[in-house]
This record gives C-alpha cells, sequence and structure tokens, in this order.
C-alpha cells in the first residue's frame, strides 16, 4: 500500500444536537492535523478569519491545512473524492446528516481497504433529548444513532442520569462535551510515539494512558486480552512485539483490528475515554 | 408573415372540451394557429398543406411529471432486467426472467467489451427471480478476468464475480457488513448498501454523477422521452452545480433537442434560505425548453424497501417503521422558506405518514405564507386516502400518483408490504380525483420505464404483473387517464398555459400515435410514432 489508510470518524447526531459546533472546534484546535471535514452545508460552519486562507461554494480551505467541503449529491463518492485528493487528508471527517444512520457511513470505513475505522461519535442534546427520544416521528432514529455510537458526547449542558442512560442504550461511554476540553485529543489518532511514557498526564475529562510494553504478543494472545478491555475504553492503539514481525492495534469501541507491521523495537500503546467511565486503575489491571 | 402550416391527421384528440376532436392543426412559429377541420387556418391567409402526419392520430404531447435524467445515460450499462424494455436508440432488450438468461446476454454484452474493462449491468431484480440468489458463481460463468458487477434496480445493491471482489481486497477474512456470505461462509458477491458497495465501484469506475448533466446524457434523456411520446419531463432531484448550467442551457438550446426540460433542484446540501436563493438564481437561466425554479422535497424511502414511513398498522410482516430520510422539523423549515419565496416544490412521500407530514407542513407554511396559485405537488402518494385528499383539495396541493407500482410491485405490497386491504387502495387515483385534486401520474424513470401510455393503463385497469385487478374501485376512465399524462401533469408543473392540449394559443407539442387511445385494444399497446414540439417532428 502506497498511502497509509485514511482514519474516518463520523459525526451523528439530530438536529440541534452539536454536530457543527463540535466541527469548528475539530478545525481550530492546534492538533497539527490535516483534517478533511464533509459536511452537509456550510450553514453554521463558523471559522476565525484568521484561520480562512479560502472560501469558495463548496470548499473552505484553513491555514493550519484543514479543508472543509460540502458533500453535495453523493456521500461516498465524496468519500472516494477525499481518497483521491492529492496530498490525501490524515483524518476524514464526516458529518452525518440529522436523520443519518451512522453505522450505514462508517461500514464503509470496514468495507474500503484504503480507509480507516476511527469511530461513530453520537452527539446529544442535554435538553432536548429525552423529548426526541419519545418522539413519534424521529424517536426511533434518534435512538438508533445513539446505538450506534462508540462514545456518545452530551451537548448543552450535563446530566449524570442521562449520560448513564444513554451509556447503556449504546453500550459505549458518554460524557459532557465541556467547552475547555479538547475534542481533538479525544476524537482524532492518537500517536504511541509521541505519547508520555506512561500514565503521567491527567487531564480533566479524559483518562489517556500509555504504556511501554516488552512483552512478546501473539495474535490469538493479544485478541483474546483486547475482548476484556475496560468498557470506558473508547480507543486504543500501538504496536506490540510479536512472534514473527510486530502486530498494530487499532481499536475503536467495538471494533477491532490487528494488523502485522515490522518489529517494533519495543511495544507501545495509547488508549483515550471519558473520565467518568474510565479509570487510570481500571486500564492499569486490565493490561498489567 | 411567418409560414402557416396546416397538419392533417388521421384523429386529433385535443383535451379542449370546446372542440374535443379535430382532423386539422395549422401551426405558425412553433405555436397553434387553430384547430378543426381543413379550412381552419383559412382566415389567417395563405397556409402549406402537409399531410405527413394524415395516418396518425395526434394528441398533446404526453408530459412525465416524475422521472429522473438517468433513465438516458443508464444505458450506458448492461440491461440485466426482468421485464422488457427499449433503450433510447429504440432497441428492443427483451427482459431475462432466469439467471441464466442474465448470464447469457451479459456474457454476449462482455464478449464486445476489450479486454479487461469491466461489464457493469443495470436493472436486475431479485423480488422477481425468488428461486435463487444471484451470486459470483454465476457471474464468474461471464468472465474470471474481467470486473463484473450487476447493479440491482433500487440502486441499493449489487452483485459482483470474484475478480471484482479481489479488486476490492474482499476475501474469505472480510467482516463487513454488507458483504454477504453463502451458508459455506464463502462470499457470495452480493454487496448490500453504498458501504460496502463503494469499494468496488471505486475501483470499476462506476460513478451515477455521470449520468445526468453531462451533454450525452441530457441528449440520451430527450430520446427516451420522444420514444414515449414525451415532449415535457422532469429530472425530479436534480444536483446542478454552477458548472453543470452551462452545458444544460447549451444542449436544451440546441433545435434537435426534443423536450422542454424541467429539473428540480434537489433541496439539500444548504440552509432553506440558501436553497431558495438558488432555485431563483437557476430560473434565471430559463428559456421555452428549459423550466427551472422549483425543487424537490425528500420525505420517506420506498415502501417495498420497507423505509416508507407509514402510520398504524404499519408493515403487515412486521418490519418496523421506515426512516426519514429529511427530519420533519427541516420539511416544516423547507416548506415555510419555500413559500415565503414562492419556489413551487415537489415533494416526495411515499408512505401516508410522510404524506400527512407533508400536507401539515404546507398547510402551516400556507398560514404564515399566503400564496393562493403555489401548486406544489406531493409525488409518489402512494398510501394517501380520501382524508388526505381532501385536504390536499383544501390547500391547493396537487398530488402526482405512481400508477406503474400498480402493475410492477402491487402483488409484492399485497402480499409483503401493505397486506390486502390497503395494497387495493395504493395510488387512488380514484379517490384523488373524485375528492377534487389536481392529478397527473408517473413512471418515476428509469425506476420502472417511461411510458405515459402505460402508465395510464395501469390507472385505467389497475391490472398486476399476475393479472391480479388490485383495487377495482380506484379505476378511472380513459379520458381520465389521458387528461392526467397530458393537461393534468401540465398543470403540476405551472405550464398548462403553454402545454397539455390542442388549442390555439398554445406551444405545437403533440404525441404522434399509430391509433386512437380511445379506442384502442389496449391502451398500453398503442404505438408512439414519434413527437413534435414547437412545430418541429421528432418521428422515429
Amino acid at each position: 500500500m502506497s498511502q497509509p489508510r485514511l482514519p474516518l470518524t463520523v459525526i451523528s447526531g439530530y438536529l440541534g444536537a452539536g454536530k457543527t459546533t463540535l466541527i469548528n472546534r475539530l478545525l481550530s484546535e492546534p492538533h497539527g492535523q490535516q483534517l478533511m471535514v464533509l459536511v452537509n452545508d456550510f450553514g453554521a460552519i463558523n471559522i476565525d478569519a484568521d484561520l480562512l486562507v479560502s472560501a469558495e461554494k463548496d470548499t473552505l480551505l484553513l491555514s493550519n491545512g484543514c479543508v472543509c467541503c460540502t458533500i453535495g449529491g453523493d456521500l461516498f463518492m465524496a468519500v472516494a473524492d477525499a481518497l483521491d485528493r492529492t496530498p490525501r487528508p490524515e483524518h476524514l471527517i464526516i458529518e452525518a446528516s440529522g436523520v443519518a444512520e451512522p453505522s450505514k457511513i462508517a461500514n464503509v470505513a470496514l468495507a474500503e481497504p484504503d480507509l480507516r475505522y476511527a469511530g461513530i461519535v453520537t452527539l446529544a442534546d442535554a435538553l432536548n433529548y429525552r423529548a426526541l427520544a419519545h418522539d413519534p416521528l424521529v424517536g426511533e432514529q434518534v435512538k438508533g444513532q445513539v446505538r450506534a455510537a462508540d462514545i456518545v458526547l452530551l451537548s448543552k449542558g450535563s446530566d449524570q442520569a442521562l449520560l448513564l442512560e444513554l451509556a447503556v442504550l449504546a453500550n459505549a461511554p458518554a460524557m459532557a462535551l465541556s467547552d475547555d476540553i479538547s475534542v481533538s485529543e479525544l476524537l482524532l489518532e492518537l500517536n504511541p510515539d509521541k505519547a508520555p511514557d506512561i500514565a503521567a498526564h491527567t487531564h480533566p475529562a479524559y483518562t489517556s494512558w500509555s504504556a511501554q510494553e516488552p512483552r512478546e504478543f501473539s495474535r490469538a494472545r493479544l485478541l483474546e486480552k483486547l475482548e476484556s478491555r475496560p468498557s470506558g475504553l473508547y480507543r486504543l492503539k500501538g504496536r506490540l512485539l510479536g512472534p514473527d514481525g510486530g502486530l498494530e492495534l487499532h481499536v475503536v469501541g467495538a471494533q477491532i483490528s490487528v494488523s502485522a507491521c515490522e518489529q517494533p523495537s519495543i511495544g507501545k500503546l495509547v488508549g483515550i475515554g471519558p473520565k467518568q467511565s474510565l479509570s487510570q486503575d481500571a486500564i492499569a489491571q486490565w493490561w498489567a | 408573415m411567418s409560414q402557416i402550416t396546416v397538419y392533417r391527421a388521421k384523429e386529433i384528440i385535443t383535451m379542449d372540451p370546446n372542440q374535443p376532436r379535430a382532423t386539422h392543426v395549422a401551426v405558425m412559429d412553433g405555436k397553434i394557429l387553430a384547430v378543426g377541420g381543413a379550412d381552419c387556418a383559412d382566415q389567417w391567409g395563405t397556409a402549406v398543406h402537409d399531410d405527413s402526419l394524415s395516418d396518425a392520430v395526434l394528441m398533446p404531447g404526453f408530459v412525465e411529471g416524475h422521472s429522473h435524467m438517468m433513465a438516458g445515460a443508464i444505458w450506458d450499462y448492461a440491461y440485466a432486467g426482468y421485464h422488457d424494455r427499449i433503450d433510447p436508440d429504440g432497441k428492443l432488450w427483451k427482459g431475462m426472467t432466469d439467471i441464466e438468461a442474465v448470464v447469457e446476454r451479459l456474457s454476449d454484452q462482455a464478449n464486445a467489451l476489450p479486454a479487461g474493462q469491466p461489464l457493469v449491468a443495470w436493472g436486475f431484480d431479485p423480488i422477481f427471480l425468488p428461486t435463487e440468489r444471484l451470486n459470483r458463481n454465476h457471474l464468474d460463468q461471464i468472465s474470471k478476468d474481467r470486473p463484473v458487477a450487476v447493479m440491482y434496480s433500487n440502486f441499493h445493491l449489487m452483485c459482483v464475480n470474484t475478480r471484482a471482489l479481489e479488486l476490492a481486497s474482499y476475501s474469505a477474512e472480510t467482516n463487513v457488513e454488507g458483504v454477504l456470505r453463502g451458508p459455506d461462509g464463502a462470499l457470495t458477491g452480493e454487496l448490500q448498501e453504498m458501504a460496502a458497495m463503494m469499494p468496488v465501484m471505486r475501483r470499476l469506475g462506476i460513478d451515477f454523477r455521470g449520468l445526468s448533466q453531462t451533454a450525452p446524457a441530457i441528449r440520451s434523456f430527450g430520446k427516451v422521452c420522444t420514444r414515449a411520446g414525451v415532449t415535457t419531463a422532469t429530472d425530479l432531484f436534480a444536483t446542478i452545480e454552477e458548472s453543470d448550467i452551462d452545458t444544460l442551457t447549451r444542449v436544451t438550446r440546441e433545435a434537435s433537442f426534443p423536450i422542454r426540460l424541467v429539473p428540480t433542484l434537489g433541496a439539500i446540501g444548504a440552509q432553506p434560505e440558501e436553497i431558495a436563493a438558488r432555485a431563483l438564481h437557476l430560473k434565471t437561466f430559463n428559456h421555452d425548453k428549459l423550466r427551472l425554479g422549483a425543487v424537490k422535497l425528500m420525505t420517506d424511502g420506498s415502501i417495498q424497501g420497507w423505509t416508507a414511513r407509514v402510520k398504524w398498522p404499519g408493515y403487515v410482516g412486521g418490519q418496523p417503521n421506515g426512516i426519514w430520510n429529511t427530519p420533519p422539523e427541516t420539511i416544516f423549515d423547507l416548506c415555510e422558506v419555500m413559500q415565503k419565496n414562492a419556489v413551487q416544490m415537489h415533494i416526495h412521500t411515499n408512505g401516508d405518514e410522510a404524506s400527512e407530514v407533508s400536507i401539515a407542513a404546507l398547510e402551516a407554511a400556507s398560514r404564515k405564507h399566503p400564496w393562493p396559485n403555489s401548486r406544489h405537488v406531493l409525488q409518489h402518494c402512494q398510501m394517501m386516502g380520501r382524508d388526505q385528499f381532501r385536504a390536499c383539495a383544501a390547500l391547493g396541493i396537487c398530488t402526482n400518483l405512481f400508477a406503474n407500482h400498480i402493475w410492477y410491485f402491487g402483488d409484492q405490497h399485497a402480499a409483503l408490504t401493505l397486506g390486502e386491504d390497503r395494497a387495493e387502495r395504493m395510488d387512488a387515483v380514484r379517490s384523488a380525483l373524485d375528492e377534487g385534486v389536481r392529478v397527473a401520474i408517473h413512471s418515476d424513470a428509469p425506476v420502472t420505464p417511461m411510458g405515459p401510455l402505460f402508465t395510464a393503463w395501469c390507472a385505467v385497469t389497475r391490472e398486476t404483473m399476475t393479472g391480479r385487478i388490485l383495487g377495482e374501485a380506484q379505476r378511472i376512465s380513459v379520458s381520465e387517464a389521458l387528461y392526467a399524462i397530458t393537461l393534468g401533469a401540465a398543470y403540476t408543473l405551472k405550464m398548462d398555459h403553454e402545454i397539455g392540449s390542442i388549442e390555439t394559443g398554445k406551444k405545437a407539442d403533440f404525441a404522434v400515435l399509430a391509433e386512437d387511445p380511445t379506442k384502442a385494444k389496449c391502451l398500453k399497446d398503442v404505438a408512439v410514432l414519434g413527437t413534435v414540439i414547437n412545430g418541429v417532428q421528432h418521428l422515429l
């Protein structure tokens, strides 16, 4: 394969759930990655004028290397166009429409060899979610988006009971999306090589964990280990020593991918999840 | 003074109650100058008498109020469907009623292609071939070296051969939803939904965007229309970029382009105000044969795909209710903003819950921004009952019903989707007319073939593929059906003052027929000989 696989994250949620706000934050945080964001329309995309290089009818170009495009008539052809773009972006983010089934979109990342699954993020609005979930017209579709989520982000306030309800429905971690947290750290690619050696950093909203791992893992043993991972772990990434070359692993929500790679000099792992669903102890104990 | 030409016909069915029948029509400057007997234009001066259509029956050019431009260029791909179809160049492609026939036909097509070039086919529908599922072993018989992909008629599924699976790196290890496996665990070749299909489409160069808005696609659509006697047709959910406008205006202006094209902009991808502004901007490019300015809204899915939003008691097989492709509150927003900006809407509504929400949205919009002659059109309207038609009549909402569904899918609806009694009252044209609604009927080409006389036959007989009469009470008369495919559809496009009947002052747009459809043994078998648009003949 000539180019690395393009990670694809789907941002889902009903109208008003805060998808655009999240995208605005992803585009403007200093994460250093060249994102390509596909949105339904530019209506609420709000880029700081200092960051905007050019704005055409269907493309916004940012000085940090990010690009934001409207999806146009065919989402999947827009994804194909993203793959053919030179240089290829480092991460593809899709804003699903307010009634889209996000798994039908994210599934393309499992099907297409040039893409890599990087998660379904479903937003729920703390003020309106309960009413929407019981709405006779759209309730099932709204709940379906939560069920498909690898992580649920609650916008417009925090509500512990609702977070619990969402986490149970999604069978995935749920957390409140406060204004002061870095969303790129949670949602974009983790870099095991840049991560601190071990559990050295603390964060107000997330538990992030990293480890150096000298042990050797067979594929089967690694898969078995991953089966028992803590439920609050949203993403885990790393390279481990294997008996016949290295093993590269990507875990996002329920999706596990283990593939062969060059034998690393030492194994490294990095993982992240919402603080309220995942503790340092839980992850450290699991991996130990 | 311009030339006056008086055409003699075997019979002219005018759809004008003042003079329902005539033998001659006088044309000047592309318009109808007079209608009547041989002397109808004598008052206007010297006329040339033309007998070239004297063996034909003329009707107003048919109006297809719900079709898609890809009905033309889809024929760039090989046909793999169950029913007989005629391509834009007039070639009859016999339907393939078993898998062996599909394999045989596609093998012939594949052998005519350069080595290695993918064979892509369309129109296959497993609903009509229930015995065995198409799989890659069948398609490997067509070719082992060249990729083969058969797209199903609903465009949600495809089946591909082993070579195509390999190109997409699908293998025994692939564990992806929509990439199907057989009982033995091996891939069957069937791919369901776009996510699973996209890796193959990308590598085989299948891109449906090229089937609309290119010059050959537009011309090809014109040919499809002429074969059906259609002189005005919609492209009902067009994606029109600024860069497409030049091609669209240039091709539709060509003297040889045989229809008035009515593309309606798909109302997605922007805020409602921007969409309205875009529609009004497009309207500035209009000319005689190009009529932009309306928009198309999506609401729900399809009944046979169990994705239409249906009211209680739902689907007869217990399937969950369908899905909204546009959230109801966005439907309300769009309706309000389009109404405010005087942009006409065509609204896709298959299930009765979708039509209910759409009617409510239009009523709310009309209370805020009164527009008495708005003529918004509900499209498909397949489950609407008399209550909803009464509401439409009260609000001035038009309905364009999917009459072809009765023949193509009526048996399936009775058995699998809605059950007996609701299937009998599907596509209730009789109720719509009785409740005073403006009615058109349509093909949704390429979903079913364009052919207004076939569509009229469906509404008249309500016969299904198995010969059953589905809902005798909803039958309409031949003259009502002929009205629906001419003036009825013209009304829904706000063009009834220009087209839809053969009367003085209107455009000289005719369907040229081999016999009188009101006297023919079978309406659907009346041969179309061609059309006339603006007085210019396009004979087959």
